[in-house]
């Protein structure tokens, strides 16, 4: 596999995952327009859709927040990874901000200036390094790489923490569908679709966070994830707060690993109205 | 649709209510986390030094990058904490996103001063600049206080004379 083809599908799939609605968000969109029974609400959603249309035929960002690249990895059974392919899918990753071009945020200095944001920013958009990539094997040939950008709102309003499960599910699930719902008033950027993980540590909850983002789908929604929708919905919080019947366009969950004990650790991210912004591009 | 032209005068804002669908034209200025609190603490002869007019403004809660614009939520705590100086020293449109608090609702009322929100829908919005300038603390780079030509920017009176669009029960001014 060429490292120069790497570079170039990856820089492709973050342009991808930062302009283009995939088409089970476009069809949810459509159903909450026709849902949705508050004018100014209505005028939300509208807007969204032709900034969505608008992204996909200019290929410019849908937010000017163009996010957190995070990079999920899967390798087939042919496939050997080393150190080559991971400096290519980050030389990829820096070659797709530059073309999108990203929100130059990368923070300068050392530990404690990027803290206070005191020494400044980089001028470049590829200077935003992503987040830890993962890599994982698939039942599959070649790479699969999926791209998502986490935007900054949602972060505000995240939460990792533990929930004593009691011996039933709908304990855990209802709590954290009561702390997506707490949130969606402050979030701003309404409807959200909240990604939920629930695992046996705070890491691997917030990877399950992802992982949830990353193969979620709002037309394929289970019984858990409707009772986070809806719980989120009767908030009546709507789109950017102006109150209405669409809060959130639907919700992810991925389950884990669990521990042997009372407790589990559930991460919640509320996600925001282009979330999930991802895309998923296959190299063989 | 009512249309606004900025300078934004005290009788418009008397007129404009809670539900209003407006649209901008005009010079406004943006800023947020980086540069609000700084510009809320120059006086009016320092703003007048530096050539920064915000006796009948707006303030954009967004940062100008090559990726565009779009609102920020205003209810972090250095954006949220700057909309009461700048109301007292006349800025008269806040345009953000997100539910502010009770505090901030009557610290509006009293200056006669509003809070707007709009999608973040960069591409719609980017659009509707004409022109953009870096107008001071350029050293913070996208977040540099910016001024901006535009026309025709869409927002929604979410805060005014009292009333908020989000229920009266807003948070506090926590940071969260």
């Amino acid at each position: 596999m060429e490292n120069k083809i790497i570079i170039e599908k990856v820089a492709q799939c973050l342009v991808e995952a930062s302009t283009r609605f995939r088409n089970d968000q476009i069809e949810k969109y459509e159903e909450a327009i026709a849902k949705e029974k508050n004018p100014e609400a209505n005028w939300v959603l509208l807007n969204i859709l032709e900034d969505a249309r608008v992204a996909d035929s200019k290929k410019i960002p849908l937010c000017d927040d163009t996010g957190i690249p995070h990079v999920f990895v899967e390798f087939g059974e042919n496939v050997s990874i080393n150190t080559e392919v991971e400096k290519a899918v980050k030389e990829g990753v820096r070659v797709g901000l530059e073309n999108l071009p990203g929100r130059p945020m990368a923070v300068k200095g050392n530990d404690i200036e990027r803290i206070e944001q005191s020494a400044g920013l980089f001028t470049e958009s590829g200077a935003l390094l992503p987040a830890p990539i993962i890599f994982k094997s698939y039942n599959g040939k070649g790479l699969k790489v999926t791209i998502m950008m986490l935007g900054g709102g949602p972060e505000i309003r995240s939460k990792t923490f533990r929930v004593f499960h009691k011996h039933d599910s709908i304990n855990v699930i209802t709590q954290v569908a009561e702390w997506a719902k707490e949130v969606s008033g402050q979030l701003g950027c309404t409807p959200c679709v909240p990604a939920i993980g629930i695992g046996r540590t705070h890491y691997e909850a917030s990877v399950l966070m992802l992982e949830a983002m990353k193969d979620g789908d709002l037309s394929k929604q289970n019984k858990y994830e409707k009772l986070v929708t809806d719980t989120v919905n009767n908030s009546e919080v709507g789109p950017l707060g102006l109150g209405g019947n669409v809060t959130a366009l639907g919700s992810f969950i991925k389950v884990g690993q669990q521990r042997a004990s009372g407790v589990r650790i559930a991460c919640m991210r509320p996600g925001c109205c282009f979330d999930p912004r991802r895309a998923t591009i296959l190299i063989n | 649709m009512i249309k606004i032209q900025t300078p934004v005068s005290e009788d418009c804002i008397k007129k404009l209510k809670v539900g209003d669908q407006i649209e901008i034209s005009g010079i406004i200025y943006t800023g947020r986390d980086a540069v609000l609190p700084k510009l809320a603490k120059l006086s009016q002869a320092e703003l007048e030094k530096v050539k920064v007019d915000i006796r009948g403004g707006v303030i954009f809660h967004t940062a100008v990058s090559p990726a565009g614009i779009g609102p920020t939520s205003s209810n972090k705590l250095e954006i949220e904490g700057s909309i009461g100086p700048l109301s007292e020293k006349g800025m008269k449109i806040h345009l953000g996103k997100g539910a502010l608090s009770i505090e901030t609702i009557d610290i509006l009322k009293k200056n006669n001063a509003i809070f707007t929100i709009t999608p973040p829908v960069t591409a719609l919005l980017t659009a509707k600049i004409i022109s953009k300038e870096v107008a001071l603390f350029p050293e913070e780079g996208m977040e540099a206080l910016h001024r901006l030509e535009v026309i025709d920017l869409p927002a929604i009176v979410a805060i005014a004379h009292g009333k908020s669009i989000f229920g009266e029960s807003g948070e506090k001014l926590d940071g969260k």
